[in-house]
């Protein structure tokens, strides 16, 4: 394709490169940061020999073995967890009105920050929690809270909870997006009804003709789901263990210390979490394989039906629980964020007050404007560089190769406390030390390849004809970009906007490391409120996280819809 | 003597009537049906098959072999079904695809029948093979095969070769019809080409356009 060769162009041009070097550069320069120190390379304390000193360090820790298999654990059970209910309730409502209303009932969940979501989840289980006031006292016979450890469980049962519920909806989602794809949709709905023709009942056609062939659309963000929750450090903080914790809160832990020698041990500690990580996909393969070859004779002997009755009736039941424990959870947060005295067992508080709203709106102002300020800056960003690239794209009229589509994914599979506080250390070698610019940055890394993910499809599925029927009526570049395919993306882009901002609303750790802790976003604020003292307070804090998001989505949904409704 | 009997069958849309036809088809013989788009034809399909969509009222019953299946799960109905486009499982070889089909047993007797099978339709040899690395033609012949071993009591033709070139198509017509003759299997054929219902050499039931 013959591009003429101005501003706009150079500039489409050239994004490409800026798209890949803004994650590149940091990711391997915070690894690089990271890297050094654990091999006790750190100038800062006058340690200039490489050497294991840290390593050492790190193994000598007491509990180290814990921390590893916690995180190794709790993330490997929760992802096969989120994983299995996936399938199952695709099989059991496959084909089914009930899959979109499950959709439309866990979708939201979708956008709330995983520290809300601790939150709430741990205002469910906690010994005067919402679900033992359901049960007391009447059926457990108690009058005063319970004596267990949930949540900070030290088996992290608490975790792997809140991250399957969290987990559940983005891969359920992710599975109904792979089905909505008219081609792959269409052909797997037909193989599952000629499976139904061959006399298999439909929950085994399901697992025999559907599931091998939509696991392999599912695999990436399965990856990125076990990657994540391995490293993740907002649920583990909020609703885990400390005692020993799990590896990434030690190492942030470690990293947050005054004793600064401790810094090498937490160096050692991340090289050793992307190790962790390293191996958890390495064992999600080995599954997968061994899965494979262990089925392979199953899916061809000819058995029809393997206790469909049975399957559907669990999942009906499993699917029940997962949604009351989701919808207990919010109303036990509203109810707290309202609640005067309330004392155990009573189910609901004796008086509701306004006063926790009133007093932390007063409190939340600078949080409230330091999270819109940075989600809107970084959100922005990450649009306009998506939107460039993928014009680029059709400029030249290539796509992205395969080796940059795996780098705007890098920041989600590597675990992120392995190069955050390697980035900080390479802020302070760039002397940047504006703190909003800092951490505008580090969100960025999360944001890209979110927005990119939400918004690659729509760009390249616009008919290219649109574009030549502009240039032939002498429409340059820039104008076709401005004033066609932008207007014809509205929906597509407030949605890519919406999942931007939600991504940077959630993040806690970046926030914290990038700011020196000198910026405070809502999430900060919440994680760091959901340990503290009034429990009210914080309830009020994961609302407003809750909130935050939805309101975007909600004007990504109505603004196009308003302006059409204007013009029809 | 196998057969399936449409009986009375009305399909209404919306309280407007798409079609009523009340046939038999015989074990060997293809009742085709014709109509332009829209007259009904995938819907009548749908319901034979047990899977009228919602929006869609039927009245009527359906037999086969005497047996009143109207109102049978569709899996258990034993109407094995071939669209135009072979719809061969991608993560199955051939053989696979064909013993996916089939009704459980020894296992060694399996492979041998899938053989012989493969053999008979010019496919020796190709057991092993990804479907995906198979012609069009070859993929028409495994999807073919897979719903005759599956031991259907009747067999449903979403326009079968309409996908096919015109030398392919004919060949594949001939060995689909020889087919169903051999195994003396009712069948319905849903088909926009007249070359199709007159190589079919059945009663031809031509279905009128539905007034908006």
């Amino acid at each position: 394709m013959i591009v003429a060769n101005t501003l706009f162009t150079r500039l489409v041009r050239n994004s490409p490169y800026l798209l890949i070097a803004l994650l590149v550069v940091p990711v391997a320069g915070g690894l690089l940061g990271v890297l050094l120190p654990a091999f006790s390379w750190l100038p800062a304390l006058n340690e200039t020999n490489f050497n294991l000193s840290g390593f050492s360090q790190l193994f000598s820790t007491p509990g180290i073995d814990k921390m590893v298999w916690l995180s190794f654990s709790t993330s490997l059970i929760s992802t096969l967890l989120a994983f299995l209910i996936t399938i199952l309730i695709l099989a059991s409502y496959f084909n089914s009105p009930w899959l979109h209303r499950i959709q439309r009932l866990l979708g939201p969940i979708l956008v709330i920050p995983h520290a809300a979501a601790a939150i709430a989840i741990g205002f469910l289980i906690t010994p005067s929690g919402f679900l033992t006031r359901l049960f007391s006292p009447w059926l457990s016979g108690w009058d005063t809270p319970p004596d267990w450890l949930f949540p900070h469980d030290p088996m992290g049962i608490s975790i792997i909870i809140g991250l399957t519920v969290k987990e559940l909806p983005f891969l359920l989602l992710i599975a109904l997006g792979v089905l909505a794809q008219p081609e792959i949709g269409k052909k797997l709905r037909a193989q599952h009804k000629v499976a139904l023709s061959l006399g298999y009942c439909p929950m085994t056609a399901f697992f025999k003709v559907v599931l091998p062939n939509l696991y392999g659309y599912m695999r990436l963000p399965l990856l990125a789901v076990l990657a994540y929750s391995s490293a993740s450090v907002e649920m583990p903080l909020i609703l885990g263990p400390n005692t020993p914790p799990t590896l990434a809160v030690a190492i942030m832990q470690w990293f947050h210390d005054v004793d600064l020698s401790l810094r090498i041990k937490a160096s050692a500690g991340a090289i050793l979490q992307i190790g962790i990580t390293v191996i958890l996909l390495l064992t999600w393969k080995s599954l997968e394989v061994a899965i494979k070859k262990g089925s392979a004779a199953i899916l061809v002997n000819g058995e029809r039906e393997f206790g469909g009755m049975i399957i559907q009736r669990f999942t009906h039941l499993l699917t029940s629980i997962i949604l009351s424990i989701i919808g207990l959870a919010l109303v036990a947060m509203v109810l707290w964020s309202f609640a005067g005295f309330w004392s155990f067992p009573d189910l609901f508080p004796q008086q509701l007050v306004g006063q926790h709203w009133q007093t932390a709106i007063m409190q939340m102002q600078t949080p409230l404007w330091n999270t819109l300020l940075i989600a809107i800056t970084s959100t922005f960003i990450a649009i306009a560089l998506t939107l460039f690239a993928l014009e680029a794209e059709q400029q030249n009229t290539k796509t992205i190769s395969s080796i940059s589509g795996f780098i705007i994914y890098l920041p989600l599979l590597i675990p992120s406390i392995a190069f955050l506080f390697g980035l900080v250390w390479v802020f302070e070698q760039v002397g940047s030390q504006h703190a909003y610019i800092n951490v505008i940055l580090a969100h960025l890394l999360f944001v890209l390849p979110y927005v990119f993910l939400s918004l690659a499809n729509s760009y390249r599925l616009l008919d290219p004809r649109f574009g030549s029927v502009a240039a032939s009526l002498g429409a340059s570049p820039s104008k076709i970009f401005w004033q066609l395919k932008l207007p014809l993306l509205l929906g597509p882009i407030l949605i890519a906007a919406a999942l931007g901002l939600a991504i940077s609303f959630s993040q806690y750790l970046p926030t914290l490391l990038a700011g020196a802790g000198r910026i405070n976003t809502i999430t900060t604020e919440a994680v760091t409120l959901a340990n503290g003292a009034s429990r009210r307070t914080s309830a009020v804090y994961a609302l407003v996280q809750m909130l935050l998001p939805a309101l975007f989505f909600l004007l990504a949904w109505a603004i196009p819809k308003c302006l059409y409704r204007a013009r029809a | 003597m196998q057969s399936l009997k449409i009986n009375n069958l009305v399909l209404q849309q919306d309280n407007k009537t798409l079609l009523s036809i009340n046939e038999t088809v015989d074990g060997g013989e293809v009742l085709t049906i014709m109509g332009p788009s829209g007259s009904g034809k995938s819907t009548f399909l749908n319901w034979l098959v047990g899977m009228l969509p919602e929006g869609f009222q039927a009245s009527g019953a359906l037999y086969l072999n005497d047996q009143d299946i109207s109102d049978m799960a569709s899996h258990l109905r034993h109407i094995g079904l071939l669209y135009q486009d072979p719809l061969l499982f991608p993560h199955l070889s051939v053989e696979g695809n064909i013993a996916f089909a089939m009704p459980k047993g020894d296992k060694k007797e399996r492979r041998q029948t899938i053989t012989e099978a493969l053999k008979q339709v010019g496919l020796e040899g190709m057991g092993q093979r990804s479907p995906n690395s198979l012609s069009g033609g070859q993929q028409a012949r495994v999807a073919l095969l897979r719903v005759l071993l599956s031991q259907p009591k009747a067999i449903l033709l979403d326009e079968p070769f309409s996908k096919l070139d015109s030398q392919l198509r004919q060949e594949i017509r001939e060995l689909v019809f020889e087919q169903i003759k051999l195994y003396n299997i009712p069948a319905i054929m849903v088909t926009h080409d007249e070359s199709d219902a007159v190589a079919a050499k059945g009663k031809v039931i031509t279905l009128a356009s539905v007034p908006a």
